[in-house]
């Protein structure tokens, strides 16, 4: 029964507008932000720029944030994004003044002054001694000043910044662009070519630009879906029949996949063709199945716990609060990412990013947190399935005992 | 195996409101009559036997399965709800074919069974039509070839024929009376008339109570010498209304041909006459239920 009802599902989600205005908003994504993807080609030796990364150095990290702090300590005003988005923030004049302290431990300079001459300074001599990427000012630490201590201080401005400022732990590593050597770039493209057979890192580049759709939009499927049955006042037909709910509800839920799934693997094959073809005019081995690998290991994740929770939330409420809840939650984890947008720093993001085609060693270093944290959100959707097709069974006896359906059902009950 | 329908002293509540007391039906085979006013318990006595509504107090089988068993029941049991509506873009093939798949039908048994049904309730040539473009009289035969797609022992009717016009409501109740020949349908309804044409065995049901059980020639027997009818002026109309229940009324130019109900002979110009399933039941209602309300009348 399951193999019947899960061809019917598929071609009502086929049929349902909402899943085709989903799709045409994966196309719009992919074609503004991957339409003009190009191959990258492998470095030469004396070309103007090989781009830049986060320098591991920790005394350019030092240097970089600490300039940093000075430079907005001076301004009088600290750029925060404590959930994302920035926030402007002007610090009272005890604050202000531990700022000044936390200065001097680290760097020397004592007061306003002696750091105002110190930024004129910096500027007057040409900026950058290293080629650090932003240009901006650079610090000398103190030279007793350990790392530890440094980051100890750096969590204390960012703590009485009120968080997500430059010196927590999210920035903190991203101050410091440098510019990648041929070396570097060589190393990072040879990566590319044979870690990742090419395709492996454009997939990665695939699916951080699609997760951010996938992790919102199809929670508006499974809604419409769940609420159909109400709209349509169809539910006391299917709640008599044979189907266990375990059926029913388990068949939406994978046709509503497989039906994103086919339309996010239709997109993919735009990238692997133009791989494909790169790779063959390059004589390059591509993996063929990448796109389809980090389809479903990096994208369904995020597909599945999208629909479980639009579906357990609606058959929970009768109502699209799961627009509501899915919308925050995408919100918080959009903006989360921000700090780790070149990958490598997955954590428990729901929608995890990684937005280079490089950056292999990155995606290998966090591998396993990434596989457990899609892991995770699958088993987390499983788990929620599984209460959908439970509250639904109950709805089929008239058994509701929460709060908000029962309501409503109480109200139809009386209607004897 | 059992073929009746058996509730044993049910009695259903909505937390303090209790919707039906003490129930106690031995249903068989053929058509059964619910009748009742609005809000009398019916649909609700139809969705405990459905299993949309967990029973309260008492025991029921269903064809031998306790209604507790809800797979086993539903195995049975064809419904179709008061309100009954589908997918508004799906074909009506499409939708007997969707809720086919959920009764556990095979494919085969459904492109057997389909075309066969949808003959029987003459939507044959409508098989392409979307749900949304039906007539209220083809969604209602929509909604008994549904109910009988899985070919069940028992069919829960509720209110079928209430918003049909006259033409579709005598196709509809024939088409139950064919398919009650081999098994039990429910109807349950407030118009009289429906039973009236289709059922031998009723039950009337107010404020929970079955007030009636029996066959419908007892139930007329009960107010057998209690109708009258009389040709009286429009200006008497409203003196004999707040003196009796008047069960019907034909108006003739200035006057008016009533039929009331009355122990004896009001007076001169009433004549007695045979009671009709309306009559009693409105005879029934003003001796054992809960007074007399506005009625449905589709005789």
């Amino acid at each position: 029964m399951f193999g019947q009802l899960f061809i019917k599902e598929c071609r009502q989600t086929l049929k349902s507008l909402i899943f085709w205005l989903i799709v045409l908003g994966l196309l719009l994504n992919f074609s503004t932000q991957l339409g003009k993807m190009e191959i990258m080609d492998a470095p030469v030796k004396g070309q103007e720029e090989y781009g830049y990364h986060a320098t591991t150095d920790k005394e350019v990290i030092m240097e970089s944030t600490l300039g940093a702090l000075a430079e907005e300590y001076y301004r009088g005003n600290y750029a925060a994004y404590p959930i994302g988005f920035y926030k402007n923030v002007t610090l009272n004049k005890k604050e202000n003044s531990r700022i000044e302290e936390i200065i001097e431990e680290t760097t020397g300079l004592s007061g306003t002054e002696e750091i105002e001459k110190a930024i004129d300074s910096w500027y007057a001599e040409g900026g950058p001694k290293t080629e650090q990427m932003t240009g901006s000012l650079m610090l000398e630490p103190e030279e007793d000043l350990t790392y530890e201590q440094f980051i100890e201080l750096m969590d204390e401005a960012d703590g009485i910044i009120g968080g997500g400022s430059k010196y927590g732990d999210g920035y903190r590593g991203t101050n410091a662009q440098v510019p990648m050597t041929y070396e570097e770039a060589l190393e990072e493209y040879r990566f590319l070519i044979e870690k990742d057979k090419l395709t492996g890192g454009y997939a990665r580049l695939f699916s951080d630009y699609m997760v951010i759709f996938l992790s919102i939009l199809p929670v508006f499927l499974a809604v419409t879906r769940s609420l159909r049955d109400r709209r349509a006042k169809i539910q006391e037909l299917i709640y008599t029949r044979r189907a266990s709910s375990f059926v029913v509800v388990s068949s939406r839920y994978f046709a509503m996949l497989a039906m994103l799934a086919v339309s996010v693997l239709a997109l993919s094959a735009i990238p692997l063709m133009q791989c494909v073809k790169y790779g063959s005019s390059a004589g390059i081995s591509v993996d063929i199945f990448a796109f389809v690998k980090y389809t479903f290991g990096w994208l369904m994740p995020a597909v599945m716990i999208t629909l479980s929770v639009g579906m357990f939330l609606t058959e929970l409420t009768d109502t699209a609060v799961a627009v509501l809840v899915q919308g925050a939650w995408w919100f918080v984890s959009i903006f989360a990412g921000v700090n780790s947008l070149k990958g490598g720093m997955y954590g428990w993001n729901l929608a995890p990013r990684h937005n280079t085609e490089l950056n292999w060693k990155g995606y290998q270093d966090g591998f396993s947190q990434l596989a457990a944290n899609r892991i995770f959100y699958a088993a987390l959707s499983m788990v929620l399935l599984a209460f959908t097709v439970f509250i639904y069974s109950q709805k089929r006896k008239g058994r509701l005992v929460i709060r908000g359906k029962i309501l409503a059902d109480r109200k139809n009950k009386f209607k004897v | 195996m059992s073929t009746a329908i058996k509730i044993r002293n049910l009695n259903q509540y909505y937390g303090k409101k209790q919707a039906l007391k003490n129930v106690n039906l031995t249903i068989k085979t053929g058509m059964f009559g619910l009748l009742g006013r609005n809000g009398a318990g019916k649909t609700t006595l139809m969705k405990v036997l459905a299993t949309l509504i967990p029973r309260s107090e008492g025991d029921i089988s269903v064809c031998g399965r306790k209604v507790e068993r809800v797979q086993g029941v539903r195995k049975i049991v064809g419904y179709l709800p008061q309100d009954f509506s589908v997918y508004p873009n799906m074909t009506v093939y499409e939708a007997m074919d969707y809720l086919g798949v959920l009764s556990g039908l095979n494919k085969g048994q459904r492109k057997e069974r389909i075309p066969k049904l949808l003959e029987r309730v003459n939507l044959q040539d409508d098989s392409r039509k979307k749900v949304k473009a039906l007539s209220g009289g083809m969604k209602q035969r929509l909604g008994i070839a549904q109910a009988i797609l899985h070919d069940p022992k028992v069919l829960i009717v509720d209110e079928p024929t209430a918003g049909l016009d006259p033409e579709e409501r005598v196709r509809f109740r024939n088409l139950l009376c064919e398919i009650a020949e081999d098994r039990i349908v429910i109807l349950s309804t407030h118009i009289v008339g429906d039973i009236e044409a289709t059922c031998e065995n009723i039950a009337v049901l107010d404020e929970g109570e079955i007030i009636y059980k029996g066959t419908v020639t007892d139930l007329i027997g009960m107010a057998e010498g209690k109708v009258y009818s009389a040709e009286i002026s429009k200006r008497e109309l409203e003196y004999l209304k707040g003196q009796f229940t008047v069960t019907s009324m034909l108006t003739m130019g200035n006057n008016v041909m009533v039929r009331f109900l009355a122990n004896k002979q009001p007076f001169a110009s009433a004549k007695s006459c045979e009671p009709g399933v309306e009559d009693a039941y409105m005879y029934l209602m003003q001796t054992k239920g809960g007074g007399i309300s506005c009625l449905d009348s589709y005789l």
